[in-house]
């Protein structure tokens, strides 16, 4: 049976875990105190797109004609949408990530104390929740790998407007110059 | 080649939180609660989309997704207290999508282009008022919305159109680069020339 979390060579994990009750206001504080471009997942190269969601509570509506659900505890959601296999990842996150994951998971509900290595690991994949339909856009592709395409393709946009006119030869000459021979 | 980032065209990254946001992306977070037929017709819709890829194709279509997932929640793992052991009254279905544009140019795409695929996704779901018309459909995405507190994209600048542009740029490419040296100086301008026509879309 095909791994439902997996799109091409993409991995799409999701953990959620219980928050410490009053401890709701700390973990978002540090949450959204860490701003996009230094974010601890920046040092994993892994990661295409990331998220931290704290869930309050499920939206209830009696109008709707269902009975009214609460969760027991605020809920904490870290998604991340990866390269490769999640074994490997989260050992890098639980490695490159310790001094946040302190300050996240380390305010959840039966995290281990020092909230890192292989106890980190055991306690994310213990919250791990699969998923039903995982779509990714470009699956095959690898962060490196896109950023690299993209990189490219600024320069094939630079180099095709700079040499506008130049005879063929020049032309030649100036595009293995540009992106070698090879 | 070295990774840089993209130049950045202009960020269309609006309709939504701050928290929401990093560069052009736009995280939407959404739990919904769903009826008691949804827990054994989702995971067979789910599996058929999977394996079906011909269903897939106006999600691809709608080429402003990066990633995008469905799970349907029955119960969550027990970590001990004060957690309780909590059986719940309803399954509970969590979506969450990566993409760039606007959040109510995403929604009316959404609703317009993928109506049936919409209704079948989420016609389980308590509240659910049907994709068309928009505005109440807007209104219930947003009633069970949730703010991320942090959100990371690792190419921030980049569109899904850009990326797999990009990516296709990066298949014609290859074989030019390979052949450019040896070649005839006019074969090597007519190629170029080829290149840059096939291209054109994703330039």
């Amino acid at each position: 049976m095909s791994d439902p979390n997996r799109n091409g060579q993409a991995y799409g994990f999701q953990a959620m875990t219980p928050i410490q009750p009053g401890m709701e206001d700390d973990l978002r504080a540090h949450l959204e105190g860490m701003h996009a471009e230094g974010s601890p997942f920046a040092k994993l190269a892994r990661t295409h797109m990331a998220r931290f969601v704290i869930v309050p509570d499920f939206y209830n509506d009696r109008s709707w004609g269902q009975k009214e659900e609460h969760l027991d505890l605020q809920y904490l959601i870290f998604t991340s949408n990866l390269d490769g296999d999640i074994d490997s990842y989260l050992d890098e996150l639980c490695d490159v990530v310790a001094p946040d994951a302190q300050e996240i998971w380390g305010r959840c509900v039966g995290c281990p104390a020092d909230a890192s290595g292989t106890a980190l690991k055991k306690y994310l994949k213990h919250n791990q929740i699969d998923c039903g339909f995982f779509y990714a856009a470009y699956g095959d592709a690898t962060v490196g790998k896109v950023q690299a395409a993209l990189a490219q393709r600024e320069k094939v946009i630079a180099f095709a407007s700079r040499t506008q006119g130049l005879d063929p030869a020049e032309l030649q000459q100036a595009f293995v110059a540009e992106f070698g021979g090879k | 080649m070295s990774a840089q980032a993209p130049s950045a065209g202009p960020v269309t990254a609006t309709g939504t939180a701050r928290g929401n946001i990093h560069g052009q992306a736009i995280a939407i977070t959404v739990f919904s609660t769903i009826k008691w037929w949804g827990k054994p017709f989702l995971p067979v819709l789910f599996a058929a989309t999977k394996r079906v890829p011909k269903l897939t194709t106006t999600l691809v279509q709608l080429s402003f997704i990066h990633f995008a997932r469905w799970s349907v929640i029955t119960e969550l793992p027990y970590n001990g207290p004060p957690q309780k052991k909590q059986k719940w009254r309803y399954p509970h279905m969590y979506f969450e999508s990566n993409f760039n544009g606007g959040w109510e140019e995403y929604i009316d795409a959404f609703s317009h282009i993928l109506t049936s695929g919409m209704t079948a996704f989420w016609g389980s779901s308590y509240g659910f008022p049907k994709p068309l018309p928009t505005a109440p459909f807007k209104a219930y995405i947003q009633n069970n919305e949730t703010e991320a507190s942090h959100y990371y994209s690792a190419y921030p600048d980049a569109t899904t159109t850009m990326i797999n542009g990009a990516l296709d740029i990066d298949r014609k490419f290859a074989p030019l680069k390979r052949s450019a040296e040896g070649m005839d100086p006019d074969a090597f301008a007519a190629a170029w020339e080829r290149f840059l026509t096939d291209s054109q879309h994703a330039l």
